[in-house]
């Protein structure tokens, strides 16, 4: 019977723990009392030991997360052991998702709420008062973007003297690595030749440099777009559809009857059908690869990146070729309108299994869209330019095309399966209005 | 023709050092040397005066022991033998040497050097080829054009060291560390001695308050200060006073120690860039060459041996090692050897003004020294003052006069090569009792905080 092993309880004002380093990793056998991570409390680093003998099943938090205390960190149980849902999955989707959507839909939760002091942790404080090290200047890894410990030591070079440390932390001025002092100390005159650089290059200027914290829906961007470039193998294709039938349609919904509530149904809206449509001929692109397993998905859930004022949210589109492109275009509408307004809630920004990123507003032609992992594949789609095309008869003529990007994992498809999709695409937006009559 | 990783020209305390550092690391290294090894500080300079001047102590306390418990009669002084002394320290000092070099394969040839290019030097008839050249070839005594400097009876610091018999009387001209260590060592031997200086005061790296307590305790010599001399006869020395007046004193010697020049003889050949104190070198002691270094009196940044010997790391790591050594001047140490003792590190009130440094000063008497009080009584002379920044509290300066000062120097060295404060020095424990306790209680008066 798996058990769940908790960030144990530090004295009466611990409210929460910082997972330093794991030392175990799934799989690893345990018996009671061996150290499971290190663990870094306001005011020292502990072992968190484990309750439970066994193998360990699944580990809930990754490293740097903080943890409130008697919250399941661990599950224990016996090798093979299925881990239930409820025992490991509810944390981490707390901290993960939460995080993503906090800015727009506030959901409490423990985790959140012990999370809120940022800045740095009363021993990242007192190392950087010892060693001199202004906390500006470190490059906070803790949970949202909380300085930690190890931050600070990261940012320890030589030692500096007792007057240097002390301008340091007063101007906070990040001291070099190395000085001029014995053996290389840093003196209080490497600190003003340091702070000097610029000025002796160009002229003294009032620069003004805003710090801003990277949390919040930044942070899951940048843990995710890494994540993706980290663990995928990214190949772009570009394209151009001819878009002739999408401005024709798209003018003839502009001059349709109100009544009929088709005005509001724009280029993007067309694309996106065409894309729910392709998927279903293209099983293996409406796909996750997991790395020992691909996904493939009966129904197509497309993820809408959208450009908020929070950053990049991506609302997923649910079951997107049941819908008809009237319902597409209402549901992808709303979906947006949410994520500007921050009340999408989780469940609608999670679970997309294709994503299509459109940029052409901006005039942007092609561009290299980063996959949205564990998906196999996304779409960017740009602007409309007129290119230059022979007809039959050996007249060219300027007609106008749609950009199109094909970004896809070739861990999981190959570049023919991808030139085909995109190019069954290009047709079905060429004849929109046929796939339309399907 | 025979090659070397590196030739180095001068054996004194820079010379011997890099040809032994060089040696150490592996690399082929020719010294070349025209007199003795060890140069002025082993031959002519910091060793033999110490010798005399601890001499001339031993019999200055044999007579002064009385308040001590101590009585002795019959003392005497012999200059002889304080002289044969003198020599055997030297020529135990120089096979020492002689005994590093061989011991680190560094192969000495003795002659004068002629540079004929950035990488060949001659000696008599042999050219040897260096990949890399130091320069190290000191300084000697400046003997200004000032009419009758050339007679007999005026010497250099390096004839004085070979004088058979104590003058009855001896005029110094230039009241520097040279001038002062000769004044002090024959006045305490019983010469009549007087000092003449052009400045207003002896001593120009040491702190006024210093520098006229340093006076006042050289007992039996005269000195006369913003004097100019004009001639030396045979009988005298002709001098104009600080009023503008023409005077003279009567002198059986007379010392010329005004200053000292960098031996630059030859040098030009090489192309070298020489400026007015020296041979222009960069903090790695490299010169206008990339493959020539300057180290010592010869580049003129500072001179004193120990200078030297730190040149000489600094250029040789610059040379073979790990390239990262700058030679630092702010903690560099001095110390004046006469009795008493004084000694310094860092700045001064008036350099630290001079240089827009705020600063704050402590001096404490040393006589509220237990040590120095049961050795010295409550009449005894010493001053110790300890200079810090006014703002952070780093110490800058610290100035010592009387017993022990330059065996304690080294310690404010520390304190200003670290950095420290007034504040972090009060957490060292101090000996005691010692002299050195004073330090401390400086920094305590400067800052009570606990």
């Amino acid at each position: 019977m798996a058990q769940q092993v908790v960030m144990p309880k530090q004295g009466n004002s611990v409210e929460s723990c910082i997972i330093v380093e794991w030392k175990v990793k799934p799989g690893d056998k345990v018996a009671v009392g061996d150290v499971l991570c290190s663990a870094e409390t306001d005011k020292s680093t502990i072992d968190v030991e484990s309750t439970a003998e066994g193998v360990v099943l699944a580990l809930l938090f990754e490293e740097g997360a903080e943890v409130p205390v008697m919250v399941p960190i661990a599950v224990v149980g016996e090798a093979g052991e299925k881990v239930e849902a409820s025992a490991a999955e509810v944390p981490k989707q707390q901290i993960e998702e939460q995080v993503h959507v906090s800015v727009a839909a506030v959901v409490e939760s423990p985790v959140a709420a012990a999370g809120q002091a940022t800045g740095a942790s009363p021993r990242a404080r007192h190392l950087s008062d010892s060693l001199g090290i202004p906390l500006s200047a470190v490059q906070p890894t803790g949970p949202k973007g909380r300085i930690i410990e190890r931050d600070v030591l990261s940012a320890k070079g030589q030692p500096l003297s007792p007057v240097a440390k002390k301008q340091a932390l007063e101007q906070g001025i990040q001291a070099p690595a190395s000085g001029s002092g014995i053996g290389g100390r840093v003196l209080a005159s490497d600190l003003a030749a340091k702070a000097g650089e610029p000025a002796a290059v160009v002229e003294p200027v009032a620069e003004e440099v805003t710090e801003i914290a990277v949390k919040g829906v930044r942070k899951v961007t940048a843990r995710r777009m890494m994540e993706s470039m980290h663990s995928t193998c990214q190949l772009s294709l570009h394209a151009f559809a001819d878009a002739r039938a999408l401005k024709r349609l798209r003018a003839g919904f502009k001059a349709s009857k109100p009544e009929l509530g088709l005005q509001g149904i724009t280029i993007n809206d067309l694309v996106l059908f065409a894309v729910s449509r392709t998927l279903v001929q293209f099983p293996a692109f409406n796909a996750h690869f997991l790395g020992d397993k691909i996904l493939r998905f009966s129904h197509v859930h497309l993820g809408v990146a959208t450009d908020t004022a929070k950053g990049l949210l991506v609302p997923v589109l649910r079951s997107s070729e049941q819908l008809s492109l009237k319902q597409l275009s209402e549901g992808t509408k709303e979906l947006i309108g949410k994520c500007k307004a921050g009340t999408a809630q989780p469940d609608e920004l999670t679970g997309s299994t294709f994503t299509v990123s459109n940029v052409g507003s901006f005039g942007i032609e092609a561009f290299t869209p980063v996959l949205n992992v564990p998906e196999v594949a996304i779409l960017g789609v740009g602007t409309i330019v007129l290119k230059p095309i022979e007809d039959e008869d050996g007249d060219v003529a300027f007609v106008e095309h749609i950009g199109l990007s094909l970004t896809m994992d070739h861990q999981a498809v190959d570049g023919a399966d991808a030139a085909r999709f995109l190019k069954a695409l290009m047709d079905n937006i060429a004849s929109i209005d046929l796939l339309l009559a399907m | 023709m025979d090659s070397f990783d590196l030739i180095v020209v001068g054996s004194g305390p820079g010379g011997y050092v890099a040809a032994e550092r060089a040696g150490a690391l592996g690399k082929k290294v020719l010294i070349i040397e025209k007199e003795h090894l060890g140069g002025v500080c082993t031959n002519r300079g910091c060793i033999p005066t110490k010798s005399l001047l601890n001499s001339a102590k031993l019999y200055t306390h044999a007579q002064d022991g009385k308040q001590f418990g101590v009585q002795a009669q019959g003392v005497s002084f012999s200059l002889l033998d304080a002289m044969a002394w003198k020599e055997e320290t030297i020529k135990t000092l120089r096979s020492g040497i002689e005994f590093l070099m061989k011991s680190n394969k560094v192969q000495t040839v003795f002659g004068e050097a002629r540079f004929l290019d950035a990488h060949h030097v001659q000696v008599g008839e042999t050219v040897y080829e260096g990949s890399y050249l130091i320069i190290a070839t000191g300084s000697s005594p400046f003997v200004p054009p000032i009419p009758g400097s050339k007679l007999s009876h005026v010497l250099t610091s390096d004839g004085i060291l070979e004088i058979k018999e104590i003058p009855a009387s001896l005029v110094v001209i230039g009241g520097g560390v040279i001038g002062i260590e000769f004044a002090s060592f024959f006045s305490m031997i019983g010469t009549k001695v007087t000092v003449i200086e052009m400045m207003s005061e002896i001593l120009p790296m040491m702190d006024g308050e210093f520098a006229k307590l340093m006076r006042r305790e050289l007992k039996g010599v005269d000195f006369h200060l913003g004097c100019k001399v004009e001639e030396i006869t045979p009988e005298a020395v002709l001098y104009t006073d600080a009023k503008g007046e023409k005077k003279s004193i009567a002198a059986s010697l007379v010392l010329m120690s005004v200053g000292r020049r960098p031996n630059i003889q030859g040098l030009e050949k090489l192309g070298l860039d020489i400026g007015r104190q020296g041979v222009v070198v960069n903090d790695r002691m490299q010169t206008n060459l990339a493959t020539v270094y300057a180290i010592g009196d010869v580049n003129g940044r500072s001179l004193l041996a120990h200078s030297a010997s730190r040149m000489a790391e600094v250029a040789v790591s610059n040379i073979f090692g790990s390239k990262s050594m700058r030679m630092r001047y702010q903690a560099i140490p001095w110390a004046v050897y006469g009795n008493p003792e004084s000694a310094g590190c860092g700045i001064t009130e008036a350099e630290a003004a001079k240089l827009g440094i705020p600063v704050r000063s402590q001096t404490v008497q040393m006589r509220a020294n237990g040590r120095f009080l049961a050795e010295h009584g409550k009449k005894g002379a010493g001053l110790v003052k300890v200079i810090c920044h006014a703002q952070t509290g780093a110490i800058v300066g610290v100035h010592l006069l009387g017993p022990y000062s330059s065996e304690m120097i080294w310690g404010a060295s520390a304190l200003i090569e670290a950095e420290l404060r007034v504040q972090d020095v009060k957490e060292i424990v101090f000996p005691h009792p010692s002299v050195s306790e004073l330090i401390k209680d400086a920094c305590f008066q400067l800052d009570h905080t606990l």
